[in-house]
Order: structure tokens, then sequence, then C-alpha cells
């Protein structure tokens, strides 16, 4: 019998939503499936996660865990996976995942599947897509020794339902200590009230073609209007016009929004592979052969400083 | 400061890519360093520069993974331990983690510095694993890095709603995201010297990797074959003024898309 531990995710005291799509997509496969909730003051949150089905939530609350660490992650997880007798864990591809998902899987001796965009369960056969050499190819993989399963999955591609919090079954966690030789010494927050790229449904997106910091601020108030995130190239980054948080692409967030607006973008290899996942995708260029055109669903050749104006006024015309 | 930087030569992912019949096609595929190695080096090299010591490299690859180590070599590392391993295909991170800390066993080191994945399987699993085998505390994805001495480093971690600043005591772990810095190029000077400089060469045998430890055997997951992925049905253009296309673009994305209903 399979059963599924998910690594909780939480975002300025809410679930994240690739937790509760991980949630959602485990409902439909019919596994028993617990979840792992780590943090600082989150134990409310554990009703929200049996709405959406956990059948236990294993629950580490202490201030000590504020801010992710590897090392007691690693053993509460580790705890949580030998209480609840799971043969699976389901982490988000998220930095969190990424960096705990293969140190867990090395502590128990297994291997990992990462930054899956489709997934088979079958029992104890696990089968996986995942895209690789900048989302140029794409593998099919499983796991082919016996033992734990650990698997961290984009998010963006199950969706995430609406439930109604229920009283969940909580097992505490005894907090482990962290690394003796790792401390973390403060943490930069960008306090924002920005919507996060790997979050947002609509996102907007600056290239080189903005011209400057000025021309960002000219396509910001769009994203704004249609309470989207705001993203960009990494030329855009690269040259300071903003900060580095907001790149979408292979070494930046990768995004699988709903609708996904470049302005002024190329549309280079490393770009596309963060955003090709999305649902709908248009782009405004000046350059009727640039390589965006081939995977946007509605090109505009044009200039963007004439284009995004039509766009407010167009968009504040149908909000009203 | 004894630096490790674990380097794996990969397919040059900026040209084009075949697949056939469920496998890459191999013909016309170029071998660079991973880019995130490449930044892994530089980093590198950028410490040793200022506090002194020597950048290993280390490559578990085929023949051809040496040409790899002798442009790291000429870029300024400076000694490269090449782990020779022919048949490289369906060995996962896993594997590759088993095989760096049986290299590893018995050598001294301060710090390892490796890619936050290799360019050809966006895992990002080995350097982690290896950390763990190694019993050692890891840092990944780092965007900055700040107060190196012998003894321990300040690391800036990329993480997902803030930057964590950690204090690491060495020997460590550490994984870099590709913005921490811009490779130099091989001057010709360092390509010259780079032909005198220290490569060891190591069978799999020799440290104790048995066949159940490598390739397949060895590995925890495997490949069922490669595909292109789903290429997007072809989209729709609008030229001409803007006042125009954006307005039937946007009733196209109402009508059809279900945009903002
Ligand atoms: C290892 C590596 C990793 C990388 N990772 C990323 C990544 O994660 N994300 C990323 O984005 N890039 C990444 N890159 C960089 C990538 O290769 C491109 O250089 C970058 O995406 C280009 O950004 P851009 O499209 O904004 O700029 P450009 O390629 O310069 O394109 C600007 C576009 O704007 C158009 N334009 C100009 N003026 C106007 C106007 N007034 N109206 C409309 N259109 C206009 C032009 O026609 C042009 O197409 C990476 C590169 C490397 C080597
Ligand atoms: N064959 C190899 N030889 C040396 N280092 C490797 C090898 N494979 C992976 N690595 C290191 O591990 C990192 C991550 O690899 P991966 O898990 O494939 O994403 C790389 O950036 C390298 O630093």
């Amino acid at each position: 019998m399979s059963k599924i531990l998910i690594v909780a995710e939480v975002k300025n005291g809410e679930i994240k939503k690739n937790t509760l799509e991980l949630l959602s997509f485990s409902k439909t496969q019919g596994i028993e499936t617990g979840v792992v909730l780590i943090g600082s003051e989150v134990t409310e949150l554990a009703d929200i996660l049996a709405g959406q089905g956990a059948s236990k939530v294993y629950l580490a609350d202490d201030s000590s865990l504020e801010i992710y660490n590897t090392e007691q992650y690693t053993a509460l997880v580790t705890d949580a996976l030998q209480q609840s007798e799971s043969n699976q864990v389901w982490l988000s591809s998220s930095e969190l995942g990424r960096d705990l998902c293969p140190r867990l899987a090395a502590r128990h001796g297994v291997g990992a599947l990462s930054d899956v965009t489709q997934l088979e369960v079958n029992g104890d056969q696990v089968t996986a897509q995942r895209p690789c050499m900048s989302t140029k190819i794409i593998q099919k993989c499983q796991f082919s020794k016996d033992g734990l399963r650990v698997i961290t999955i984009r998010s963006g591609f199950f969706n995430a339902e609406e439930t109604t919090p229920v009283s969940a079954n909580i097992v505490s966690l005894s907090i482990p200590a962290g690394h003796a030789k790792l401390k973390v010494k403060e943490v930069k927050v960008e306090v924002s009230d920005e919507v996060e790229l790997n979050e947002a449904s609509i996102i907007v997106s600056a290239g080189r073609g903005v011209g400057g910091a000025e021309g960002c601020d000219f396509v910001k108030p769009l994203a704004n209007d249609l309470g989207a995130a705001f993203g960009a190239s990494r030329a855009v980054c690269d040259a300071g016009w903003l900060p580095h948080k907001h790149q979408v692409g292979q070494t930046g967030t990768m995004v699988t929004p709903d609708f996904y607006f470049a302005m002024g973008i190329s549309g280079a290899i490393q770009h596309l592979a963060g955003m090709s996942g999305s649902k709908v995708i248009v782009a405004v260029n000046k350059d009727p052969d640039a390589p965006i055109f081939k995977v946007a669903d509605y090109g505009i050749v044009g200039d963007l400083f004439k284009a995004v104006p039509v766009f407010r006024e167009e968009v504040s015309k149908i909000k009203d | 400061m004894e630096i490790i930087v674990p380097i794996k030569q990969v397919p040059d992912v900026a040209l084009n890519i075949k697949v056939k019949d469920g496998a890459v096609i191999e013909e016309g595929l170029s071998y660079v360093i991973s880019s995130w190695d490449e930044t892994a080096l530089e980093a590198a090299l950028q410490i040793t520069e200022d506090i002194g010591g020597e950048v290993t490299l280390l490559t578990i690859g085929p023949e051809k993974a040496a040409e790899s180590l002798r442009k790291g070599l000429a870029m300024g590392a400076h000694k490269a331990i090449h782990v020779k391993y022919y048949d490289a295909k369906q060995t996962d991170s896993f594997a590759y983690a088993k095989i760096l800390q049986k290299v590893l066993e018995g050598r001294e080191y301060d710090l390892i510095l490796a890619g936050r994945q290799s360019q050809d399987t966006d895992a990002g699993l080995t350097a982690p694993m290896l950390a763990e085998f190694l019993d050692l505390p890891q840092v990944t994805n780092i965007i900055r890095f700040s107060n190196v001495s012998n003894q321990n480093m300040t690391l800036y971690r990329k993480g997902d709603h803030a930057t964590e600043v950690l204090e690491m005591e060495l020997p460590g772990v550490v994984t870099v995201h590709d913005t921490l810095n811009e490779p130099r190029l091989a001057s010709m000077r360092g390509i010259m010297m780079a032909k005198k400089k220290p490569l060891e060469e190591i069978e799999l045998e020799a440290i104790g990797i048995t066949s159940e430890m490598s390739g397949l055997e060895g590995s925890m997951t495997e490949v069922l074959h490669y595909d292109k992925p789903e290429s997007r049905k072809e989209g729709k253009n609008f030229e001409g003024d803007e006042k125009d296309t954006v307005k039937q673009a946007l009733d196209l994305l109402i009508s059809e898309a279900k945009f903002l209903v």
C-alpha cells in the first residue's frame, strides 16, 4: 500500500499554492496522504491542510523554524516519514524543495526525481516526466530500485481545489537541533505586496526592449492593473533596471501562469525555458522574426510603448 | 584554502538537440563544461586569488572529458582529477555522488564548490547528496559570499522569499546560482600553462567502484526515453497600428482564452 507524505510550504502565514496543488493531485490518486508542516506559528494552518485531504498533519511549530534550514528540515521530514510509514515524499520544486530533496534522499540512501511536470503513480511504481537540457528535451523516467520515492514537482501543473478547513489530526514532532557548523545570521526579506512570480496566474514581463529602468516603470502599471506579477528577462536584471528576483527563465524563476505577457522580449532559449509552459502567451515585439512569436498564441508586431497604453485603456474598460 | 570543483562535461544546450527513437542523437553535439560549474570555478579562483590556496577540478567522465579539465586548468585551476568513466549512460546523480564520495575519501579539502545543477540533467541533486554522504554542511544556490577564511565563510543564499545570510564552518559544500559571477575566459598564457599542470587519472576499480556501483546498476533512477517537448500550436499574429492590433488581440484573448472573464 502506497502512502504519501507532502512537505508543506508556508509564506506570510498562509499555505502556499504549490502545496495545495500537490494535495489536490494526491487526492485524485486516492492514496492516503499525510502532510508535514514546519515553521513558526503555523499550527492553525493544519486545518487547511486537513480540509485539503491530509489524513494527518505532522507538525513542527517552533521559532527556530521560521527560516528554512537543511538540517532541521531533513531531520523533521525523516521523523514524519518514519511515523507515517510513507513510501513517497512529495515536495515542490521551490528553493526549499531543491535544497531539501537531495539531502533527504541521500539520508535514506535513495535517489530522487526533481522538477517533475507529470507524475504517474501505480502502487510503488512511479513514472515521471521532467524537462532537461534547458527544456529542449523532456525525459520520461522512473525509480529503478525499491525504496523511498523522493520527488519534487513543479507548480502550475495541477489545479488546487478550493476546500473548507476541517479539524486536523495532528501529530507533534519533537524539534531537532540545527547543524552545528551552519548558522543563519540574518534574513533579508524583500518586503513587498508584489504578486510573486511562481504564484501568479497572470505575469507581465519586460525585456530589453523597454530600453531602461523608466521603461520598466512604463510597463509595470499594466501588471498592477491586471493584479499580475511583474517579470523580466535576464537582460533587464543584468542591466540593473530591476532586481534579479524578477527574472523569469531557466536561471530565474520557472513560471507557468495562465497568461504570460512578454513586452520587448526576444525569446532566447533560456527565457523560453522558464515560461513556455504558460497556458496562453501574448507577445509584443517590434521584430516580426523575434523567436518569441514562435511560442506566442497572440503576437503583436509593434512598439510596446504604443501597445501598453492601449492595453491599459482597454483593460480598464473591461473592468468597469 | 583547498577547493574542489566537481565539473561535468555536458552537451552544449545552446545548440540544436535532436532526438530519435527516444534517444538523444549524439552526432552533432558539441561538449562544454556545464555553465554553472564554470561559475563555481570562477568563484573558487577568486577565493584562492584572495586568500591563497589551490583549486582542484574533478570530473567523472569519458576520455574526452579531459578537454574540459584542460579548459578549466587554462582558466586558472591548479590541478585536476579525471575519474575515467567510459560508459556514462544511465548514470544518475545518486551514482555520481557516490563515486565523488569515494574519490574524495582520504583527500584534504576545505570547500567543495559545485554547480546548482548540471546543464544536461537539470537535476540539481548531486552536490547536496555528496554533502550528506560526506556528512558536511551544505548551502545551495548562493548569489554572493564574503568574509572567506580557511575556517569559515559567509554565504548569501537565494531562498524562496528572501536572501538568507549564513555563516558556514568549513569544510562544507556550496552550490552556485549563475548570477554569482561572469566566468573568465582562458588567456593564451593560461592555455600554454595548462599543459604543464598536474592531471591525475583514476580508474574506477582503483578506488573500489565496482560495476554494481556505476551505470544503471549503481543508479536509483532511470531514463526510459527522451522526447522533444510538445510544440505549441500555431499562434495568431497581428500587424499594423497598435490601436487596432491590441484591440483585436484582446478580443480574441477574451473570447477564445477567457481572459479576465
Ligand atoms: C547560462 C545562461 C542562462 C541564462 N538564463 C536566462 C534566464 O533565466 N532568463 C532570461 O531571460 N535570459 C537568460 N539568459 C539570457 C538570454 O540568453 C538572453 O540574452 C536574454 O533573455 C535576452 O533578453 P531580452 O529578450 O530582454 O533582450 P534582447 O534579446 O535584446 O531582446 C530585446 C527585444 O526587444 C525588442 N524591442 C526593442 N524595442 C522594442 C519596442 N519599442 N517595442 C517592442 N519590442 C521592442 C527587440 O526586437 C528584441 O527582440 C541566459 C543566458 C545564459 C548564457
Ligand atoms: N560526472 C560528474 N563529474 C563531476 N561532477 C559532477 C558530475 N555530475 C555532476 N557533478 C556535479 O554536480 C552538480 C549537479 O549535478 P546534477 O545533479 O546532475 O544537476 C554539477 O554542477 C557538478 O558540479
